[in-house]
């Protein structure tokens, strides 16, 4: 099968969905998102069955990549972000419909809950274009369609301010960064004479490369995907936007949109890597934003009494790391024996595992109106043992014990950044994983050893499907970071 | 099925019947007790096809921790005549454990938990014996010590089983310690963790001070895990646990353990000569220490216990000798796990029957009422007190001899007294609890126990009286077994000795208990175990502490403002300057974009 099948399919699953919402008269709409993940499901095993081209020579290859392991991983990525974002949807259906307009006389009680199932799944073909675009007309249009359906699901919930706000922010931020994102394509196409990828890396290889003019078109092209990110210091509408956006659409968001724009930096940024005249100056702006990124993402963590801010905050600090690896990457002289990919990769699929599974239990603690402040949660383990200990396996993943796959991921990044001797990145990286430990732990402990905040005992119900995707997560957390080879030894 | 199959059905079963019964059937308990057992079996039944397929070399060694070039782990196997002979010995002893535990535990509220924890130690054990690098052997150690805290503090609700679970994990940490400072050592000296290249990479080490502090070190691991003194003060205490597991664990496996890493390492041994006496005078000293402490204790599982420290020291003395003793050590263990596990199961029914009752001044008379149990409980006394041609008589020559052969006469000397004092304790305890009119009205309705129970005494008779010889042994350890002709052609020394202690032990103990009603000596010094748990006391109490509090006052006052307290504060500050950053605004935050942008170019441009 050819890999590009994979986006018609999902597109068309998307189409189906917004049929079968306008046409069939469905009792309960959140059969839909239920439909979505089936589908999802079927194409995530298709990916197995993806075949390396058979014409290499189509024009399809000047904008869409050749199926790699990196490009499939990422799909898979996305996939499964997708899928359990959809999950956290069935059960926050309420809330949205709560926070809409009422339905008028005579219409679907549930009318409106429809497109909030079907979008994700534009985005999530989006995303699976961004692992694969090579192009930079590609890539621009995939991040594009990715961003505008954001908006849109981020401000979902018209009848509240917190959701319009951080879809206003979200559009209007977006937009600018968007705008920086086109003009460094812009340079860069006139810098090289080409808007292929492949060609672009020669270019910028020659000795004879104009720098200034390659070192702007990198800045703007940096400031664009550091916002989409969520690296300092283009990070600020992060906690704003988490903390307003529907539960499900803030993990989808920090999960996805962040895996996505991790790929395409990853293809963008090589080419000025690899490049002998301005890789260098390159890596040297990748380390300070990496040490900020680091600095203030884990150091704002620390106050924060909003679980979802805090979220917002710790998907900063992570967006650390990850640019951390990058900047680790090829430095002159360094014997790298483990391959910056292969780490970055890692770590977007550890982050997904942990921080989806965060969401998971914060979904679920919203739909029972449990409130998503620190307090609300103070004593959960007495209320919801089950919530409770998977909520814990979650952060300890996320502030990096080991025996979890949070572990693997930062020992990887840590490893890798030793091997290329970025001492400054290693302090900070050093001073955010020490503030990582505290203010993720902190939620830990309040759960197990506080009181209940409230009198209300009573245990939060769980439904199936939620409750088996968090045990399956909570258990591959688990699995690799006891056997981390399983994912490292793609990339090798 | 290939070796490597097997391997990993061995290694896993156990662990996949524990995390069942963990996860899934806990609530039903004799599911559960059948499925541990089951697997138990399962693990025996491939134990037995991997041996018969004789030493394989398992080539499947999975990738664990790769960091190459400098640093791999593997899971990987080894798979000679060492290793099997060993898993056969935990597999079987294992699997007799859980078939006397259906009977004995059979009313036990924990059952699942109990089963669970037996499971989990099998599994434990089978890592450390097929281990072919000392991390792995490492971890599997330290599983050994979770899942022997679990099932000797199974009876947690009782304060004296708490306590003895928490001592002996403390404990065998101290040793643990050691052990993981030697692999550190082992490792920056020879450059390697597997045992194959340490072998071949020791002869080039030129530092034999560290050397000797490293072997030393790994063998601080061993006396942890077998109880030698210092360190043997967790295992009377781990009698607390349910009588099946004190043969397990007392037995066949945990302390043997110990025993077991210093046979596969001994080439470390060989090639530390100042290692290798310490460790002799160590297992010495313990052989003694423990005899002489087993002739005053009126439990009945502790006089086992110390025994089995005794027995121990042994088998250490003979580790101690390098490659050269390394065999005869465990043809001893070998012998030992049978006899050993024999009495302790013995011991058990004889508890269950008298209503839990362990002291024997108020048994008495069972030798008319539960004559299997007393007749199986002989049998394994003879092996232990090495009447000739029992399996112990042929094990512990072979020691006796090593020792003799490699010129070390002190602990060769030490050995011969202990074996006049453990024929003297053995017939003390069997005469006290067997012979002579009941002292209690529960010795007096004690009934044979049910065959469940008595068939795995049974078998285990056959094997303390029979395993010495060579159609049982020859397949199970790399060398040793009866050999008549040498023991007639060489009738000497040794034997001549151990022949007059052995008789000697058994007259004075006739003599002494046969129709006493009240023990006829007392020397409290040995009962009191010389003290050392009272020595570690005070020492914890005064010197620990008093450490402690002053490291205390150091750490809150000097240590917490310094390091924690003002890094705190700083960090807290950044998080207030990041969070005035976020007014909400979005024309503000336009506007800090347009600024970073400008940063930005500034710093390329």
């Amino acid at each position: 099968m050819q890999v590009y099948y994979l986006e018609f399919f999902v597109v068309a699953l998307g189409l189906v969905m917004l049929m079968v919402d306008a046409f069939a008269k469905l009792q309960d709409k959140r059969s839909l998102a239920r439909l979505g993940i089936l589908g999802l499901g079927v194409v995530f095993l298709l990916l197995f069955a993806v075949q390396s081209p058979s014409n290499a020579a189509s024009p399809v290859w000047k904008f869409y990549a050749a199926p790699d392991n990196l490009s499939l991983f990422f799909k898979g990525v996305a996939l499964l972000t997708t899928i359990l974002s959809l999950v956290m949807a069935i059960d926050f259906a309420p809330i949205v419909l709560s926070k809409i307009a009422p339905p008028d006389q005579g219409a679907h009680p549930q009318a409106g809950l429809g497109e909030f199932y079907s979008l994700p799944v534009f985005v999530c073909a989006g995303l699976m274009w961004m692992a694969s675009a090579n192009n930079l007309v590609s890539i621009f249009v995939s991040i594009e369609v990715v961003s505008i359906t954001f908006i849109i699901l981020a401000g979902y919930m018209r009848r509240n301010v917190g959701s319009l706000e951080a879809g206003v922010k979200y559009l209007i931020l977006g937009a600018l960064s968007a705008g920086f994102l086109v003009y460094g394509f812009a340079w860069l196409y006139g810098i090289t004479g080409s808007m292929e990828l492949g060609p672009i890396t020669e270019a910028l290889a020659k000795p004879g490369v104009n720098s200034t003019a390659a070192m702007f078109a990198f800045s703007l092209i940096l400031v664009s995907l550091a916002f989409k990110l969520g690296a300092a210091p283009f990070h600020i509408w992060v906690p704003d936007v988490y903390q307003g956006a529907p539960t499900p659409i803030t993990a989808f968001l920090s999960v996805g949109s962040k895996a996505g724009a991790a790929i395409v930096t990853l293809r963008l940024v090589y080419p000025y890597l690899t490049s002998p005249v301005l890789g260098t100056k390159a890596l040297a702006i990748l380390v300070v934003i990496a040490i900020l990124t680091l600095l203030l993402g884990n150091l704002g963590a620390l106050a924060q009494k909003n679980l979802k801010r805090l979220m917002g905050y710790s998907s900063v600090g992570h967006s650390g790391f990850l640019i951390m690896a990058l900047a680790s990457t090829s430095y002159p002289g360094a014997v790298n024996a483990l391959s910056p990919v292969a780490v970055f990769a890692y770590y977007i699929g550890a982050y997904l595992l942990m921080t989806l599974l965060v969401f998971l239990v914060l979904n679920v603690l919203n739909a029972a109106d449990t409130g998503e402040t620190l307090d609300s949660i103070r004593g959960l383990a007495k209320r919801s043992p089950f919530l409770a200990g998977i909520l814990l396996i979650a952060l300890a993943s996320l502030a990096g014990v080991p025996l979890t796959t949070g572990f693997i991921g930062k020992f990887l990044a840590f490893k890798i950044a030793l091997d290329a001797g970025q001492w400054m990145l290693i302090a900070a990286a050093l001073i955010g994983a020490a503030a990582g430990f505290y203010f993720y732990l902190k939620i830990a402990a309040s759960m197990y050893l506080d009181a209940p905040s409230s009198s209300d005992g009573a245990a939060i119900p769980v439904n199936l499907l939620t409750k088996v995707s968090m045990v399956i997560l909570a258990i591959l957390i688990l699995l690799t970071g006891i056997v981390p080879n399983v994912i490292v030894k793609l990339f090798s | 099925m290939n070796p490597d199959t097997l391997t990993w059905l061995i290694l896993l079963l156990p662990l996949l019947s524990a995390a069942t019964i963990v996860v899934g059937i806990g609530r039903w308990s004799n599911l559960s007790a059948l499925v541990s057992t089951g697997t138990a079996f399962l693990s025996l039944v491939f134990s037995v096809m991997l041996a018969t397929n004789g030493e394989a070399v398992a080539s499947i060694a999975y990738p664990w921790i790769d960091l190459s070039p400098s640093f791999q782990v593997n899971i990987g196997f080894t798979l000679d005549k060492l290793a099997l002979g060993m898993m056969l010995i935990v597999s079987s002893i294992g699997f007799l454990v859980h078939l006397f535990s259906l009977g004995y535990m059979r009313d036990d509220s924990g059952k699942s938990r109990y089963f669970a924890g037996l499971s989990l130690f099998l599994f434990s054990m089978s890592g450390i014996v097929l281990a072919d690098n000392f991390v792995m052997m490492f971890i599997f150690w330290e599983l050994v010590g979770v899942s022997s805290y679990i099932l000797i503090g199974h009876w947690y609700e009782k304060n004296s089983a708490a306590e003895a679970g928490k001592k002996a994990f403390l404990v065998n940490r101290i040793g643990d310690f050691g052990f993981m400072t030697g692999i550190l050592l082992v490792w920056i000296l020879t450059g390697s963790i597997y045992f194959k290249e340490i072998a071949q990479a020791v002869g080039g080490v030129a530092n034999a001070g560290l050397l000797n502090a490293a072997v030393l070190c790994v063998f601080a691991g061993a006396v942890g895990k077998s109880a030698q003194v210092p360190l043997h003060v967790w295992l009377p205490d781990a009698m607390e646990g349910p009588t099946p597991v004190s043969a397990l664990i007392h037995a066949a496996t945990m302390v043997a353990a110990g025993v077991y890493m210093l046979a596969r390492v001994s080439f470390l041994v060989d090639a530390s000569a100042v290692a290798g006496t310490t460790i002799a005078w160590v297992g010495a000293i313990t052989a003694l220490l423990a005899a002489l402490m087993a002739l005053q204790q009126d439990d009945i599982k502790r006089v086992l216990a110390y025994s089995t420290l005794s027995q121990l020291g042994y088998m250490v003395m003979a580790q101690g000798l390098g490659s050269a003793g390394a065999d005869a050590g465990m043809f001893h263990l070998y012998t030992h796990a049978f006899f050993k596990a024999l009495l302790f199961l013995g011991s058990g029914a004889v508890i269950y029957a008298c209503h839990h009752e362990q002291d024997i001044w108020r048994m008495g008379g069972l030798r008319k009422r539960m004559p299997i149990t007393f007749w199986t409980f002989a049998l394994g006394t003879a092996a232990l007190i090495a009447v000739p041609f029992t399996s112990g008589f042929w094990s512990k020559e072979a020691i006796l001899e090593a020792l003799l052969q490699q010129k070390m006469h002190g602990p060769y000397a030490v050995g011969i007294i202990v074996a006049f004092l453990t024929p003297f304790y053995m017939t003390r305890l069997v005469l006290v609890a067997f012979f002579g009119p009941s002292r209690t009205k529960e010795a007096e309705h004690a009934r044979e126990v049910e065959p469940v129970m008595w068939i795995p005494l049974a078998l285990l008779a056959v094997m303390a009286v029979f395993s010495a010889y060579r159609f049982l042994a020859a397949p199970l350890v790399a060398a040793g077994h009866a050999d008549f002709g040498h023991f007639f052609s060489h009738f000497g020394l040794t034997a001549t000795l151990s022949l007059v202690g052995l008789v000697g032990g058994v007259a004075g103990a006739w003599f002494l208990y046969r129709t006493a009603q009240k023990d006829p000596i007392s020397i409290p010094l040995f009962r009191d175990k010389f003290r050392i748990d009272e020595l570690y006391l005070f020492f914890v109490d005064k010197i620990q502490d008093g450490l402690a509090r002053g490291l205390t006052r150091l750490d809150r006052d000097v240590i917490d403002p310094l390091i924690a307290r003002f890094p705190a504060a700083l960090s807290l500050a950044g998080g207030s300057v990041s969070r005035a950053l976020q007014t909400g605004n979005v024309q503000t935050y336009a506007f800090l974009f347009g600024l970073g942008v400008v940063a930005l170019l500034y710093f390329v441009l």
